[in-house]
Formats: structure tokens, sequence, C-alpha cells
């Protein structure tokens, strides 16, 4: 008995002096380390990777509307949708035309920027409304319109309308090589890509934090807990939501052009209800109230799935593998992968009742849950947990 | 002695039964009404009117106007509307903002009633003066001691408290306080009424009370305006209205203890 008490007494002792040093700043440089050192990794890993950080970004886009402001949209994925359309349409028309302008060395380069930004504005342009339309309903309808919505798209890309989307064999995307100065490199390669991506993702994820912390994500958060008292304050809750929807769509289409490049083509599966799904179990799995929840959830999403791809008997079952995931999360954690590593490291820490010196994190959270640690992950964390972790992913 | 709330005739039906009957009312800033009356009456249908969370089926609602000093009319306006008109409310069931601590909870209201909801660039918490006019709230309302503690863990009579500091932060003209000790212990009773005396003194809001409970009627209110079947029954000082044989024979009528 004692020597087990002293066995998990140094094992306190360890992790909260891990703990200590766990500052800020040490976790950027670490994490930029990891990056960089990621990049010299194999090829497939890094591939790998980066269809995270797509899906991460994916999955956070949707979260600033289901986690934030309450609302559960089915149809995220005509976003994802539109963002990889636009880029791909621009590559395909207006390469050529870039090239005559600006020369071939930079041209594919310049075509792929614009092709993003067109296809932000076309998420943007469908999002306004879209989302007019959808905020009009809440819940369980709000859930079936965007639904519809997305399907709506799926049909419609399917159409191939002007025989601009090319069906439902949808547009190869070919990102091409630049030349600068004699040196040259392929957008499409997957370092280059990967480089990229992160850049991108980190730069829309900061814009995403610094959202949610701003008094506009603090009425989000205020429309969550509940509308009608918000309303009661003089706030257009309909119009909030609204503004949410529209930017929530735009960092999703900003994944979504990020993917046409990742997976070389842009194809009518993005739209369907079975992509818009991938953001709501990711968010689901890694925890819908913290900010970094979508990401480690699409995190767990992406290698668990690599794992059992490792096993060519088990691969064809892989979904049964994340219905019974889903519903241990569901059943047990509700608050997600990031609920139950806070809850762990509270129990590691000894967290129980000493108050929190022990948290280097500095985000002043300390009290959180002291008294309902037992509950195992049910219960409800405060906010400042909820929105402070931000930073640590 | 201003008319800071009037309604004429107002009305609301349900199919058949008319919950608010022809109410005609005029709220003057120098008092603090109370309406009363038994279960049914029409009181809580009669707040759903004045702020706009339901449309009378006819009448008119007037509110003061800040800038000419007359009345504004908020009959059609949106809940949100009458808010920024300057009616604010609390309700009987505590409604706050569970998952976020007292003092984004009072954020969130100065956010709204500064009008920067849709500022997205600048830190919720960055605004200098805006963190000192929540302090100030705060202090005002007894909440700075527990102003980091996240609401779903407060007690009833500290969320009680949190919903008056709420209703207080948008700068209201006319508060509407919809039953504001109920499911209160004695002691919190007794505290709730001394702040509402205290803040009646300290600020411009006009109070208007709905309340069960008679001794913190008769302690409050300057005038009691009782409604009975969707109409006003009895109207005047606490003296008259309580003496007054119909208002008795309403209470003991329909609630039949």
């Amino acid at each position: 008995m004692s020597a087990t008490t002293t066995a998990g007494g140094r094992v306190r002792e360890f992790v909260s002096a891990a703990a200590d040093g766990w500052t800020r700043e040490r976790f950027g440089v670490l994490g930029a380390l990891g990056l960089i050192l990621l990049a010299f990794g194999p090829s497939f890993q890094v591939y790998l990777f980066t269809d995270f950080l797509v899906v991460a970004l994916f999955a956070l886009g949707f979260n600033l509307l289901y986690g934030y402001t309450g609302l559960l949209s089915f149809g995220h994925g005509l976003f994802y949708a539109g963002g990889a359309y636009g880029v791909a349409i621009v590559l395909r028309d207006l390469g050529p035309v870039f090239a005559d302008i600006v020369g071939s060395g930079i041209s594919p380069l310049l075509t792929f920027v614009v092709g993003g930004v067109v296809g932000l504005a076309l998420v943007v342009g469908v999002a306004v409304p879209v989302g007019w339309l959808s905020v009009r309903l809440e819940e369980i309808y709000f859930a079936l319109i965007t639904l519809a919505f997305g399907m709506l798209g799926y049909s419609l890309i399917i159409q191939d309308p002007a025989g601009l989307t090319n069906g439902t064999d949808g547009i190869i995307v070919l990102l091409g090589s630049v030349d600068i100065g004699g040196s040259s490199f392929r957008i499409g390669a997957r370092r280059t890509y990967y480089a990229l991506s992160v850049v991108v993702v980190l730069a829309a994820t900061y814009g995403a934090w610094r959202v949610v912390n701003s008094p506009f994500g603090t009425v989000c958060k205020a429309i969550r807990e509940s509308p009608d008292r918000a309303s009661a304050l003089g706030i257009d809750v309909r119009h909030h939501r609204w503004m949410t929807f529209i930017l929530s769509a735009a960092i999703v289409g900003i994944a979504g052009v990020l993917r046409a490049g990742l997976a070389g083509v842009a194809s009518p599966g993005l739209t369907h209800w079975s992509t818009s799904a991938i953001a709501v179990i990711a968010t689901v799995i890694g925890g819908a109230t913290y900010f970094s929840g979508p990401i480690v959830g699409a995190f767990v999403f992406l290698y668990i799935r690599w794992a059992i791809s490792r096993f060519p008997t088990l691969e064809a079952y892989w979904e049964l593998f994340f219905g019974a995931l889903l519903i241990a999360v569901v059943l047990y954690f509700k608050q997600g992968t990031v609920g139950g590593l806070l809850l762990l490291r509270d129990r590691l820490l000894g967290d129980d009742g000493d108050g929190g010196e022990t948290d280097a994190g500095g985000d002043g959270e300390a009290p959180d849950g002291d008294g309902d640690s037992g509950g195992a992950g049910a219960t409800v964390p405060d906010d400042e947990t909820r929105t402070d972790r931000g930073d640590d992913s | 002695m201003t008319t800071v709330l009037k309604t004429e005739d107002l009305r609301k039906q349900f199919g058949e039964l008319t919950a608010v009957d022809g109410v005609s009312i005029e709220i003057d800033d120098s008092e603090i009404t109370s309406i009363i009356g038994p279960n049914g009456a029409g009181k809580t249908t009669f707040y759903n009117l004045l702020t706009g969370v339901l449309q009378p089926t006819s009448g008119s609602i007037w509110l003061r106007d800040d800038g000419e000093g007359g009345l504004a009319d908020i009959t059609d306006a949106e809940p949100h509307e009458v808010a920024q008109a300057g009616l604010s409310r609390s309700y009987q069931i505590t409604n706050v903002f569970e998952g976020l601590t007292v003092r984004e909870n009072v954020r969130v209201a100065r956010i709204s009633h500064e009008k920067t909801r849709l500022d997205f660039r600048s830190r919720a918490s960055g605004d200098a003066a805006l963190e000192a006019d929540i302090e100030e709230l705060l202090e005002l309302t007894g909440l700075t001691d527990i102003a980091d503690t996240s609401c779903d863990t407060l007690s009833h009579g500290e969320k009680r408290t949190v919903e008056i500091a709420l209703a207080l932060a948008i700068e209201p003209d006319v508060f509407l306080m919809d039953e504001p000790t109920a499911g209160m212990n004695p002691t919190e009773v007794t505290e709730i009424v001394s702040l509402i005396r205290e803040l009646d003194a300290d600020l411009d809001a006009t109070f208007v009370v709905t309340e069960h409970n008679m001794d913190v009627v008769t302690d409050i209110s300057d005038r009691i305006v009782v409604l009975a079947e969707g109409a006003i029954l009895a109207d005047g000082t606490p003296e008259d209205v309580l003496n007054d044989e119909r208002v008795t024979e309403a209470y003991l009528g329909s609630d039949s203890v």
C-alpha cells in the first residue's frame, strides 16, 4: 500500500515538474520544431499530417457554429466543396491566361493563390443566402435544412451546370511547378504542399482563435447558452447566427481550397453528407466545447483510420471502429478526447483541492471542476477551460 | 413625473382564450410599480407582450424615447429591439448564461449595450473602459467576490442577482422584474429586497415588479396594479389596493387555497 502511494507520489511529482516546464513559449518552440522535423519524415507521413491539418481546419470552422454558437450543421461539406471547386475551376480555365500575363515561371503559384481567393469568395457568396435561410430554423430543423443544402449542392455539381463542374468525375487539379531565377519547385510536391498547408492552417487557426475570444465570439457563446436571454439583452440573435454561419463557412472554404490541392481533384463527394459528417465526428470525438477539440478530434480520426488501414483484413470495416469509438465517447466522455485528457492531467497532478499552482498554462482556470473530478468527463467544464485551450494545439 | 411605459387597450388572444384583455396602463418613472394577480391572471403574458416575445392581438405599447422625451411605439418591435429601446427584464425562471462566468455574463450585456458585438478582431476583455463598467456593476450588485465563478456552480439566490446585473447592464429606462424572489429562502429575500431598494435609489431605471410574496410587494411598492382574468382589477397605493374587497375575492376565488 505504502509502496504504491510513494510510486503514485513520484508519478505526480514527475508530472507536475514536467507540467511546470510546460510554458507557452516552450510549447510553441517545441511545436514549431516538430513541424519542421516532420517535413523531413517519410513521404507518406508528411502526406498524412497534411491531410490531418486540412481536416482539422474543416472541423474547426464547423465548430465555430456548433460548439460556440450551438447550431449543428450537417451541410458544411457544401463549403468544403465550394473552396475546392473554386480553386479547381480557376486552375483549369484561367491557368493559361495568367501564364500569358505574368509568364509561365510564376503563374502556377499566382493561379493557385487567385484560385484560393476565388474559392473563398464563392463560398462566402453561397454562405450568405444559405445562411440567411438556415438560421431561421433551430436545432434539428437547422441540421436538416443544412443537410438539404449540402445535398442540393451535390446534385447541382453532378448535373455539370454549363460544363463547369465536370459531373461525377470532378475536376483534376494540376498545381504545376514554379520557376524563379533558375530554381524550380512543384507546388504539389508533398513537402512543399505540407509547408504551404502548415502556414495557411496556422494562420486560419489563429484567426479563428482571435474570433472566439473577441466580443463577437463572446456573444456567440452567450447565444449558445441562452438565445432568449441574449435577445432580451438587445442582441439580434438571428443576425449574429447568420454572421457566424458566414465566418464558419469561410474557414471551411479555406480548408476546401487546401483539400483540392492535396487530393489533386475537386470531386462532388466533398459536399456529400458523408463528408459533412467527418467534421461532426471529428468534433464530437475531440470535444466540441474546447477550441482545440476539433483539431485533436481530426488527429484521432485520421491516425486511427491510418492505423486500421495497416491491417488489410480490418480495413473493410473501419467504419465499424468509428461507430464503436463514437458510442464510447458519447456515453462516457461527453467532453471528448480533450475533456478526457484534461481530466487525466488533473488526476496525475493530484489536483484535488490544493488549488492549481501547478497549472503552468497561466490561463487562470485553476479552480475548474475540482469537486466533481469523479464525473468521468461528463461534467461541464468552466468556460475558461473551453476557450483558453486554443493555443495549446 | 414622466410616463416611461404606456399600454393602450392591450389585448392578447390564444384562440378562444383571452389572456390579456384590454389593459391600459401608464407607468411613472417616480415609483416602483408592482403587478400582482392570482395564477393565470395574465402577468407573464403581459410581460411577454411588453418585451416583444409575443405580438399583441390588438392595442399598442409605448416606451420613453430618449431623444425627444416623448414616447415611441414599440408594439411591433422584436425582443432585441425592445431591449435596445430601453426595456429590460429579468426572468421568473432564472435565465443566465450558465456556462460563462459572472463577469462574462455581464460582459455580454455590456458588449450588446456598446454595440460592439460584430467586432471580431479585438480581445473581448481588452477594452479597459468596458472592463471598468463591468467592475462597477459587479460592485453595485455585490457580485465582485464571485465574478470569476462559472454560473452553473452558483446558488439559486446568486443566479437571481446575476439576472438583475444582466438586466441593468444595458442601462434600461424600465426594468421589468418577473418574480425576483421566486424560490428564495427568507435571508435571500431580505437581501434582494434591499438590493432592489438600493438600485431604485441609485439608478435612473424605473422598476416594475411582479411578485407572489405579498410582504415583498407591500414593502417595496409605491403602487400596485392587480390583474385578474387578463384585465386590471384594481390600481392604486398598497393600502388602497390591499383593502379592496374585489382583490381579496379574486385571490380567494380563483386560487381556492
